[in-house]
């Protein structure tokens, strides 16, 4: 078996291989020249590899490679409809259908709207309950414009899902994505009158656990978060070992829903690691305490790591996948325990996710 | 016909090919007909703001923009605005 990473980069795309013990990596690359790929990941439904694939002069698109990034293809039908007043601005993220939904992906974007394809990629189609949601003159861009950055299905119920956008906030859906429901009580949003709002929360990422679904995790603006009711209450996790509660990234253990892992920065303000060394900072025991993981991580440094760029694998122990805004990957085989600089000198990375290819 | 001359980022989204010459009337018959069309325009038909579109030399947007009209013998070249670092 081999582990693959793919390293999203300002400047095209990168891959690495190693085998199960991840010490020693090759690295491929840059594909998708000229591209910012924003978000790539594998399906590992049929092993294709798709990127949410954005350039400043023709525009925001998606590209799809069947044979391990050695050609590809974009994308043939990515609009908004007129009448929306919407122009599609930057693709973020690409999330996989279910086993037995073939063809079928969703893509979130800015201006804060989802997508879906039933053709495997060929042609995405705007998703009306996000797209015209009722509440979207409530919503506001955050730095990274109003981006869709966060899709989780619900592994076991098909027709539960949910969204993360950048600044409106959770959102689920329990009919496929017809109708969504808000799914903020709890979070933060100190940046407004009402810190406690309906909706308008800067949500930076969100993931639901693949084994306990009922279960959610949410790094935001204001703090880290963990829901164990599909998102109708969060709990706040800070103050007991994290030295910020604001940062971008955040994974998960797939064997162990009480765990999860985060790299904070200093503040909203001041957008750099904290302490001057980059961390990651794991919780054992669903975010009541959090220990800092540091060793083989370089110090001093103050480079931040980008909300897709942090990912972990399904092997066991679990491998996290780090990468930096200055372009070192760094890769964890035992949970976090370890780390090592698997590339530098890449472009900035914008993203990352890890596959095993059988 | 008209040669229609793409850049190294277009000309690697169309298969490798950089030349095409479409039978076409005008600037956007010319260039709906490539294959990269629709990085060319946008969701709405415009042409992208960054794309600069330059027939025998001259800016189309000092003459009629993509509604430019084509006698045949014209070469078609597709700048990428200088931007970005």
């Amino acid at each position: 078996m081999s582990v693959f990473v793919l390293a999203g980069t300002r400047k095209g795309l990168f891959l690495l291989e190693s085998d199960e013990e991840r010490q020693d990596w090759s690295l491929e690359g840059p594909l998708l020249t000229g591209w910012s790929v924003f978000h790539a990941i594998v399906d590992p439904r049929d092993g294709t590899i798709h990127a949410a694939t954005n350039n400043e002069v023709y525009g925001a698109t998606t590209h799809r490679s069947a044979d391990r990034g050695q050609t590809w293809t974009r994308a043939e039908e990515l609009g908004l409809p007129e009448d929306t007043g919407l122009t599609l601005e930057k693709t973020w993220h690409i999330e996989p259908g279910r086993e037995g939904e073939d063809g079928r992906l969703w893509l979130g974007a800015a201006p804060g709207v989802l997508f879906r394809t039933d053709d495997g990629g060929g042609t995405w189609q705007p998703v009306d309950g996000i797209v015209r949601h009722e509440t979207r003159d409530r919503w506001f861009p955050g730095a990274g414009g109003m981006c869709c950055h966060s899709i989780a299905l619900d592994p076991e119920e098909p027709e539960r899902m949910y969204v993360g956008i950048s600044a409106a906030g959770v959102f689920r859906t329990e009919d496929g994505g017809e109708t969504w429901t808000p799914a903020n009580r709890g979070t933060a949003a100190d940046f407004l009158p009402d810190p406690f709002p309906e909706l308008g929360q800067c949500v930076h990422k969100l993931l639901v656990h693949p084994t306990r679904p009922d279960r959610l995790w949410q790094q935001n603006h204001c703090g880290v978060y963990r829901s164990d009711d599909r998102g109708e209450h969060w709990e706040r996790l800070e103050g007991n070992g994290l030295p910020s509660g604001f940062g971008f990234p955040l994974a998960l253990d797939h064997r162990r829903p009480d765990a999860a892992f985060v790299i904070p920065e200093e503040s909203a303000e001041n957008r750099v690691t904290c302490d001057g060394r980059l961390g990651v900072y794991r919780t054992d025991d669903g975010g009541a305490s959090w220990s800092l993981l540091a060793g083989g991580l370089p110090q001093p440094a103050w480079g931040a790591v980008m909300r897709e760029g942090f990912s972990s694998d399904r092997l066991d122990p679990a491998g996290i996948y780090l990468g930096t805004q200055s372009g070192s990957l760094f890769v964890s085989p035992d949970a976090g325990e370890t780390w090592l600089e698997a590339a530098s000198q890449l472009p900035p990375i914008l993203s990352v996710e890890a596959a095993e290819w059988r | 016909m008209a040669v229609v001359l793409l850049p190294s980022i277009l000309a690697a989204e169309a298969g490798g090919a950089s030349r095409f010459e479409p039978d076409a009337a005008t600037v956007r018959d010319a260039l709906q007909a490539l294959p990269v069309a629709n990085l060319v325009f946008d969701e709405r038909g415009e042409l992208r703001p960054l794309v600069n579109v330059y027939v025998d030399g001259i800016d189309v947007r000092g003459r009629d923009g993509v509604d430019t009209t084509l006698e045949g013998s014209e070469t078609i070249r597709l700048v990428a605005a200088i931007a970005g670092g």
